[in-house]
């Protein structure tokens, strides 16, 4: 079975317990204003354009023979300043467990593992779930936002050891404002992560004036209880990767604050 | 305080400049050393800054030349001269001074020696009545018994290495290292501690005030850059019995260097498969303050390394750290170890333009790039004959008894080469989608011919670092032909040879001896330092170049290199992520590595400090074996710092 991935990162260290390699899924069907891999958003492959590095020398323009830049009309192994590169590879489940199982030394050695990211991991729930399969010898973890059908939020959270959800806004209409979705399903999968004996995080992204309001989080903080959460500082460089794909970053103008806001919650801690 | 007072420069106005010194023509150069050095001593002026309790400074800058050019080049034709001829890199057993005191010394000591142990001995007393007169009694009472005698506590000990150290720097000699500190002064804390005198406190304080004495005096002696002077230290490491050697004073060096992040002394840390996870993350919250420390050397690997080239066991087992990475013993070892470097890559350039078009198959190519090591060994160490080096009586005194002569050459731009032999074995003589003309002349004209190539070459082509057999088994050949090549011979001292993975300032200068090379690296790029990536490799991440790195046969070529692995500082943003950090030193050492270079970065703070160096000061980067205030470095240090960083895991 074929997935869509967009990178594999080494020594992710803030992506569960000990030092992990992260997969990141592609494709997404949240819209979240402030995401910072804009390149998960979309299942299909993407030219990203380094536009800093371009001498225009116009060599990419060149006619080639490579399948993967047909679709572009550019060539992205001529650039001699390494300027275009394509997001999006397609991978079977086989492949993707080979050279995460390559990594079995050394991940067993530092207490770390695999985590899914993305995108939405679960949109791609069938690959995700083949791939575990395969290499179940490993500590697996999961980030998702937890917008999707029950039986793939299941059939996920019960093959993996960690789970890392995604709690963003509790009003529903904001959420759909602001992410594109409502939350409903999202609130019912947590119901299930709670009860299913997993161990798992909460994780609040901070976004100025949108989810880090004294209203929401107070919110959140009703919802999640005592369970330990995580709350992400708002990265001022999250808009980066948009110009690369021609894409606009809607959020460009906010500051990160440095306010205390663990004060809201039972047990969180500040990323 | 006294760390703001030194790194505001504010002893500079002691200072003064040492004027003309009458040194006679006719006398022996050994004379001469001793005679500049007794006026040295006595030129010096007593100065107790606000506060300190370790003291002794320098207040004449600058030591007048004692060999004239005429006489230099004299020497030249006769002799080779490594580097500026005088002693450096040796690191004498501080802790048998310190037990003995100077006056033991003298009665071994010929007539230089003696002479300069008086003069030691005179510019203490003068401090001690400088002590005096400012009412400062504790230090007046810190200078009775040393430095004629053996040091009774801890602060007489550290008082007694901070005059042992000034002095050697003051005769001239270089990159001067304290060797294992925590060994040797930790007897002397134990005892203090034991009588109640200090508290971990009280003790961190002291040492904090002697960790400051090696920044006070530090810009006088510069290298190829400000921060270049080797002070540096080690920490932990097996003993002779082999077990581990960690204690309270180890740990209280940590905290001192964390605390003060000034750029002396650097610090390194001897580990091994078997120490204890919590001294893995001692260090990485060290690493993590951003100053480039520690640097870990892998005893498993070092000690056996060090026997197989001639080092009776327990000597090896005792092993420092020289200036920046190569090994050397206390005491016993007058060894070079930064004496030539072979460049990889020229190698492989010469070989590729003088042999490929007649290599029918790649294992043939392999064949001629070893011919030409072989070669370059050779060259190499056939100049390396008569060595004279400038007299130093005073190091004489400390290490009388030299058993070691070995000579040390790094081997440099490995990735590079790797990278280059692996292009040439896919497109030449796989794949064959390159013809060998084209290749020549690509990298001849620095691809501006068949420039098509460039992008294919450097960026679409498998590199070292990324954890593939085929690639690295090329730098694995490489390395054991280098130092099976170097084991074979003697020295001119009756020595070894020992091959080595570091490239100090040659990443830069052979870089810009060979142009361009196959693996699509154009012409006036630096190489990786030390044993690293090629600055332009698209790596995984830090667990592929730990395996690509860890593959060779280190045991062999104990000469010390380290690979270099840069995090954002992101990256080890809180606790947890120390315990991380240590987790992944202990897999490289686990995994075989020898040596292993942390660094910390924010790279968005070095852009800004090119623009606004006033803003950042105390801003600190690791370079190759030294770290330095980032500001005060040359641009193309600078630069090559940042370029680094475009691969930051």
């Amino acid at each position: 079975m074929n997935g869509t991935i967009f990178d594999i990162k080494e020594c992710s260290m803030h992506d569960g317990p000990g030092v992990r390699v992260t997969v990141f899924l592609k494709g997404c069907p949240l819209r979240c204003m402030w995401c910072h891999n804009p390149e998960g958003l979309s299942r299909e492959p993407q030219l990203m354009f380094k536009e800093n590095r371009c001498c225009r020398c116009g060599k990419c323009r060149i006619k080639c023979n490579h399948d993967i830049c047909q679709r572009f009309n550019r060539c992205v192994y001529a650039c001699p300043n390494d300027c275009l590169s394509v997001s999006g590879k397609m991978i079977g489940d086989a492949e993707l467990a080979e050279s995460l199982l390559k990594q079995k030394n050394m991940l067993q050695f530092i207490n770390g593992g695999v985590t899914f990211s993305g995108g939405e991991p679960l949109l791609q729930w069938e690959f995700v779930c083949a791939v575990i399969d395969r290499i179940s010898e490993l500590n697996i973890a999961i980030q998702t936002s937890g917008f999707a059908e029950s039986n793939a939020y299941r059939s996920v959270v019960d093959k993996v050891d960690f789970v890392m959800q995604d709690i963003k806004i509790m009003n529903p209409e904001k959420h759909k404002l602001y992410t594109g979705v409502e939350n409903s399903k999202i609130l019912d999968n947590i119901d299930y992560l709670k009860k299913s004996g997993k161990k798992f995080v909460f994780r609040v992204p901070l976004i100025p004036d949108i989810t880090d309001t004294e209203e929401n989080l107070k919110e959140i903080s009703k919802f999640v209880g005592g369970h330990r959460t995580e709350l992400m500082r708002y990265n001022t460089f999250a808009g980066v990767k948009y110009p690369m794909l021609g894409m606009k970053y809607k959020l460009s103008d906010r500051e990160s604050r440095k306010d205390d806001y663990t004060k809201y919650f039972e047990n969180a801690v500040l990323l | 305080m006294l760390k703001e007072y030194i790194l505001n420069k504010e002893h500079y106005k002691f200072r003064r400049e040492a004027g003309v010194v009458d040194l006679k023509d006719s006398d022996s150069i050994a004379e001469r050393v001793c005679k500049r050095f007794e006026k040295m001593c006595a030129l010096e002026t007593p100065v107790i800054l606000p506060g300190e309790k370790i003291c002794f400074i320098r207040t004449v800058k600058n030591l007048p030349e004692i060999i004239s050019d005429e006489e230099w080049i004299e020497i030249k034709k006769k002799h080779f001269v490594h580097e500026s001829g005088f002693v450096s890199n040796m690191c004498p057993e501080y802790g048998e001074i310190i037990k003995d005191g100077l006056l033991k010394r003298a009665e071994f000591a010929d007539e230089y020696g003696k002479r300069e142990i008086a003069a030691i001995i005179d510019l203490a007393d003068r401090y001690r009545a400088e002590a005096e007169k400012q009412g400062r009694t504790d230090i007046a009472e810190s200078l009775v018994n040393i430095p004629r005698y053996g040091a009774a506590n801890f602060r007489e000990a550290l008082q007694f290495l901070r005059i042992l150290h000034y002095a050697l720097w003051l005769e001239g000699s270089y990159h001067n290292t304290v060797g294992r500190f925590d060994k040797y002064m930790y007897p002397y804390l134990k005892k203090d501690m034991d009588g109640g005198i200090y508290t971990e406190d009280s003790a961190l304080e002291l040492l904090e005030d002697f960790f400051i004495s090696f920044n006070k005096d530090s810009d006088l002696y510069t290298g190829v850059q400000q921060g270049d002077n080797g002070q540096s230290m080690v920490l932990g490491g097996v003993d002779e019995n082999g077990n581990y050697v960690f204690n309270l004073l180890s740990k209280l060096c940590l905290r001192a260097s964390k605390n003060l992040m000034m750029i002396d002394p650097k610090i390194n840390l001897r580990v091994n498969k078997n120490t204890p996870m919590e001294i893995f993350e001692l260090g990485s919250e060290l690493t993590k303050a951003g100053l480039g420390f520690p640097q870990y050397s892998n005893d498993d690997i070092v000690i056996e390394g060090l026997e197989r080239v001639g080092y009776d066991r327990r000597d090896a087992a005792e092993y420092a750290v020289a200036a920046c990475w190569e090994f050397i013993i206390p005491g016993k070892g007058a060894d070079i170890p930064n004496i030539g470097a072979l460049s990889f890559p020229k190698v492989v350039n010469k070989a590729m333009y003088e042999h490929l078009m007649s290599c029918e198959t790649f294992d043939d190519f392999e064949g001629k790039v070893y011919d030409e090591i072989a070669k370059e060994c050779d060259s190499i160490c056939g100049e390396i004959k008569d060595i004279w080096t400038i007299p130093s009586p005073l190091m004489k005194v400390y290490m009388p008894e030299i058993k070691y002569h070995n000579f040390g050459i790094h081997g440099t731009g490995i990735a590079t080469a790797t990278d280059s032999l692996y292009a040439i074995k896919k497109h030449i003589y796989e794949i064959r989608d390159i013809q060998k003309e084209e290749l020549i002349e690509a990298v001849q004209s620095d691809f501006e011919l068949h420039s098509e190539l460039l992008p294919k070459l450097r960026f679409h082509t498998e590199k070292m670092g990324n954890d593939i057999d085929r690639v690295d088994n090329i730098a694995t050949g490489l390395l054991k032909c280098f130092s099976d090549n170097l084991s074979k011979r003697k020295n001119c001292m009756g020595g070894s040879f020992r091959a080595g993975t570091g490239s100090a300032m040659y990443y830069l200068w052979h870089a810009n001896e060979i142009g361009a090379s196959a693996d699509g690296r154009r012409k006036g790029e630096p190489f990786g330092t030390n044993f690293s990536p090629s600055l332009f490799a698209k790596i995984n991440g830090p667990f592929s170049v730990i395996k690509s790195f860890t593959k060779q046969d280190f045991v062999n070529a104990v000469n010390g290199g380290p690979l270099t692995l840069e995090f954002h500082h992101s990256m080890v943003s809180d606790d947890e992520c120390v315990k991380k950090v240590a987790a992944l030193v202990k897999a490289y050492i686990t995994f075989g590595g020898i040596q292993l270079q942390l660094n910390v970065v924010n790279i968005e703070k070095m852009r800004d400090a090119q623009k606004h160096p006033e803003k950042y000061p105390q801003l600190v980067v690791r370079i190759w074996g030294w770290s330095a205030y980032f500001v005060e470095l040359d641009k193309e240090f600078q630069n090559h710092v940042i370029k680094r960083q475009e691969y930051t895991l």
